[in-house]
């Protein structure tokens, strides 16, 4: 009766535990956060500056030295999608800053994590075994973030104001996926249909 | 794994006492289907198929019953690439939705037919809630994790085979309210032996 029992409860906790259909894919850990300002109006502007480089924002970058930029080819396939959405919503681009309503400014930071579980201490001391008796492990992620600002120029505000936010998050896969940048960025502007001009 | 054994652990507890084996009284395990209603079936709206019902029940007379019961069930939800947005913020990705349902009530049952082959019954469970909600979207992730109180009518049938062993089939309705969350409400479909 007893083994019975056992065997029931272990059935009835496999049927309870594990998760079907999991993240399957680097795309599904792609996030595309947006957020504007309300009281800016985008309808009665029409151009915007753009430079030619993204910065990468590293901690040297804090400390006062020289940015470091994305590499090419990406730095311009970056740009040119980013450039052909705001043409299609309407906007101009102009060469110098001081003729334009706006400034778009791209820039990319990467993130990495190191993980480990507390057991990994479980030599130095029983309690921080926790309940479970676990085989120690160690793990790391990295993450790459494009952050899109769209900033209003003098005429508008007596500071650097910004009037939109793109951000694109997702996790690196150790080699760059034009498509999952490309559809980022899409989307980014897809999002943001009160950027138009028209 | 902790949750996991820690409930294990207090089963084991219970099937040791061997109370179940008294005449009228009995341990029950069930194997649960749940639907999500209102504030839980907007947040995921597929079935759960992960769930578990243990029961303790003492006979008070040949027709009522009273005792415990722990229930954990597991709803999932992997929504399709969308945009969620807020006032003037839009977020746009996968999202995984995860809520894991508690239930831990005092019980009692009325048995209409006591001494029959096939036993209906009407229950009815009062107590606390614990519902953990996990959202995860991109490599963050979203936890809710209120106690809420409980309160559990049930309708279910008793199949007896024998003076101790019986096959239950039963629907349970529970409905938590307080704490962080809205009411979080669900219907179970459980199968089970009675032992």
């Amino acid at each position: 009766m007893k083994k019975n029992l056992i065997y029931l409860i272990g059935i009835v906790f496999l049927m309870a535990s594990c998760y079907p259909g999991e993240i399957e894919s680097y795309q599904e850990l792609d996030l595309v956060f947006t957020n504007y300002d309300q009281a800016y109006n985008f309808v009665s502007k029409g151009t915007y500056a753009m430079p030619d480089k993204i910065v990468k924002i590293t901690g040297d970058l804090a400390e006062g030295e020289m940015p470091e930029f994305v590499k090419e080819p990406y730095n311009t396939q970056i740009l040119t999608i980013i450039e052909q959405n705001m043409t299609a919503l309407g906007w101009t681009k102009v060469d110098d800053p001081k003729n334009a309503d706006l400034a778009l400014m791209p820039a990319s930071w990467t993130n990495t994590t190191i993980v480990y579980w507390y057991d990994y201490w479980c030599w130095y001391y029983y309690y921080y075994c926790g309940w479970g008796w676990y085989y120690p492990y160690t793990t790391s992620y990295t993450t790459g973030t494009l952050v899109m600002t769209l900033v209003s120029n003098s005429a508008d505000y007596t500071e650097p104001h910004t009037v939109w936010t793109a951000a694109i998050n997702g996790l690196m896969s150790g080699a760059y996926n034009t498509s999952r940048v490309t559809n980022a960025i899409n989307q980014a502007f897809k999002q943001s249909e009160y950027l138009s001009t028209k | 794994m902790k949750r996991i054994f820690a409930i294990a652990l207090i089963c084991s507890l219970l099937c040791t006492t061997r109370i179940y084996s008294q005449v009228g009284s009995h341990f029950a395990m069930q194997y649960d289907i749940s639907f999500g209603i209102g504030d839980l079936g907007d947040y995921i709206s597929a079935a759960s198929f992960r769930g578990a019902t243990f029961q303790y029940r003492y006979a008070v007379n040949s027709n009522i019953l009273i005792g415990i019961d722990a229930a954990w069930n597991v709803f999932y939800e992997k929504k399709d690439y969308d945009s969620y947005t807020m006032d003037t913020r839009t977020l746009s990705g996968v999202q995984c939705r995860h809520q894991n349902q508690v239930p831990i009530l005092a019980a009692v049952d009325y048995l209409f037919k006591p001494g029959s082959t096939l036993q209906p019954y009407i229950g009815f469970g009062l107590g606390t809630m614990y519902s953990e909600r996990y959202t995860e979207m991109g490599i963050w992730a979203l936890e809710n994790n209120p106690w809420q109180f409980v309160i559990k009518p049930e309708l279910g049938v008793m199949y007896r085979f024998n003076a101790r062993n019986a096959a239950k089939l039963s629907l349970r309705y529970y409905s938590g309210f307080g704490g962080d969350l809205d009411t979080q409400s669900y219907l179970s479909v459980s199968i089970g032996f009675v032992l």
